[in-house]
């Protein structure tokens, strides 16, 4: 009886309140529809979530079981085992490997290799080694990724195998593994690539060479000739960092590369060393030079001039260039004073002596 | 029981904080754990601990916090190690203007741990 009030209230409803109604249902039943889904789906990850940390909590407390057990003692063996099980499981698996990094970041000396070894114990090393045969380049990557977490030196020849696959991810990958574990060895993979390095790539592997306190000598030499110029920029970046003294003449040689930016990249970097052959080389055949590397040697011409070079500066006081022509200005000022005055008394050019007096000033 | 020297570990990673349970209290200190910076807080008020063990990062309060509150509002001499990771260099200068006694960067030996605990507090 209530049902036909509704009806017939509703059939003589104009058009467009009926629209309106039947559109009210629809977002009703939706919105019910959602609430009850949002619940499920909530309490599943509720459930998901108590899981994940309950085997957390299961494998840290097994973890330094081990660790703390006598070697090879039956408790140790027991817990192999029982972890060896549990990584047939993909989900186990990737929790198993959280917790044992979780604490490998954190621990260093003899634990830390204790780490490594049940890592490679209970087979995660297998299941690692063989993402990086994997189709998938981001499965490789993560591969990498994880063998140079864990410390796994020996996966070197097979990891190096990618130094240039077609994805950039796989052979920052690479490169990040090879110098985060070899160091200043690992760099050998220049020789081999292909690709550029980008600069965010020669950034991060300049970071992780400086952290390491076995700062040792390596031969920058081949890379310095290499035909491939991001490799050539970043052996100059070493050289300049490292102090790499020793290749001054090789890098002398670059002032007659091809690439203008490695020309002037080294011109900074024989300026940072305090080199004087190279002064010369690059004032004798100034004029020829690019407008960079002409500003390049007078950003670091400072600790290198001499009094002998007074006719350099002269001449290049009237540059073209406004860096140019202030940067040597102020080195007369610094290094002829008398010079400088005679300027400031004789020059009628208004600009000039804008300039004279803002280096007077500062 | 009684006679046991009390550590507060503040740490909010478990696996670490287990490690270093375990390790200590094999030691024959007496261990009270804290996740984080709010936890550590109650723990000391509530067991006046012969020495804190903190990370400078940690959820709620931070280590720096930690220690502030220790010696300003607390006014205790209770001696604080502080653990900081790399690139928190400016972190463990703060941690010593405020009243650290020592520190050790991550990663770190829970041997040297060890030895560093046993010196200040013997």
């Amino acid at each position: 009886m209530d049902f036909d009030v509704f009806v017939n209230y509703y059939n003589q409803l104009p058009f467009l309140i009926k629209v309106v109604w039947i559109i009210s249902v629809i977002l009703f039943i939706i919105i019910i529809v959602s609430i009850f889904y949002l619940k499920i789906y909530r309490t599943r990850l509720r459930n998901s979530t108590a899981e994940t940390q309950k085997l957390v909590t299961e494998y840290e407390i097994q973890l330094i079981n081990y660790l703390y057990a006598e070697e090879g003692q039956e408790e140790q063996n027991s817990i192999i085992e029982k972890l060896t099980f549990c990584i047939s499981s993909k989900s186990k698996r990737k929790i198993i490997k959280r917790v044992l990094l979780k604490l490998k970041k954190e621990i260093s000396g003899e634990i830390a290799v204790a780490i490594q070894n049940l890592y490679r114990q209970i087979g995660l090393l297998n299941f690692a080694l063989k993402k990086l045969d994997h189709q998938n380049w981001y499965v490789v990557a993560m591969g990498i990724r994880e063998l140079k977490q864990f410390n796994i030196k020996d996966a070197h020849d097979a990891i190096l195998h990618h130094v240039n696959h077609s994805s950039k991810e796989v052979r920052k990958e690479v490169q990040l593994y090879l110098v985060s574990l070899f160091h200043f060895k690992g760099l050998e993979f220049l020789t081999k690539i292909e690709t550029d390095l980008s600069e965010w790539d020669q950034i991060q592997l300049l970071e992780v060479l400086q952290k390491n306190e076995d700062q040792q000598d390596v031969d920058i030499t081949p890379w310095l000739n290499s035909n491939n110029d991001s490799v050539v920029m970043f052996s100059l970046k070493i050289a300049e960092i490292f102090n790499q003294y020793e290749v001054q003449n090789h890098i002398i040689e670059l002032l007659h590369h091809k690439n203008n930016i490695i020309r002037t990249k080294a011109i900074l970097v024989l300026g940072g060393m305090q080199n004087l052959d190279f002064k010369h080389e690059v004032m004798n055949n100034f004029e020829e030079r690019t407008l960079e590397e002409q500003q390049a040697l007078f950003k670091i011409f400072e600790p290198l001039v001499s009094n002998n070079d007074e006719w350099f500066l002269l001449k290049y006081s009237e540059h073209y260039n406004f860096e140019i022509r202030l940067e040597a200005l102020r080195l007369i000022k610094n290094f002829s004073p008398d010079k400088f005055a005679l300027f400031k008394e004789t020059t009628n050019n208004g600009q000039f002596l804008e300039m004279l007096n803002f280096l007077t000033d500062n | 029981m009684d006679n046991l020297k009390k550590i507060v570990l503040a740490e909010d990673n478990s696996t670490l904080s287990l490690l270093l349970k375990f390790r200590l209290e094999k030691e024959g200190f007496q261990l009270f754990m804290a996740e984080n910076g709010k936890e550590a807080v109650n723990q000391i008020e509530t067991n006046n601990p012969d020495l804190i063990l903190t990370d400078i990062m940690m959820p709620y309060i931070s280590g720096l916090e930690l220690i502030s509150h220790v010696r300003n509002k607390l006014n205790s001499k209770t001696p604080i190690i502080v653990f900081s990771s790399a690139g928190q260099e400016e972190m463990v200068l703060k941690a010593f203007n405020l009243g650290a006694t020592d520190f050790m960067g991550k990663p770190f030996s829970p041997n040297e741990l060890v030895i560093r605990v046993k010196r200040i507090l013997s």
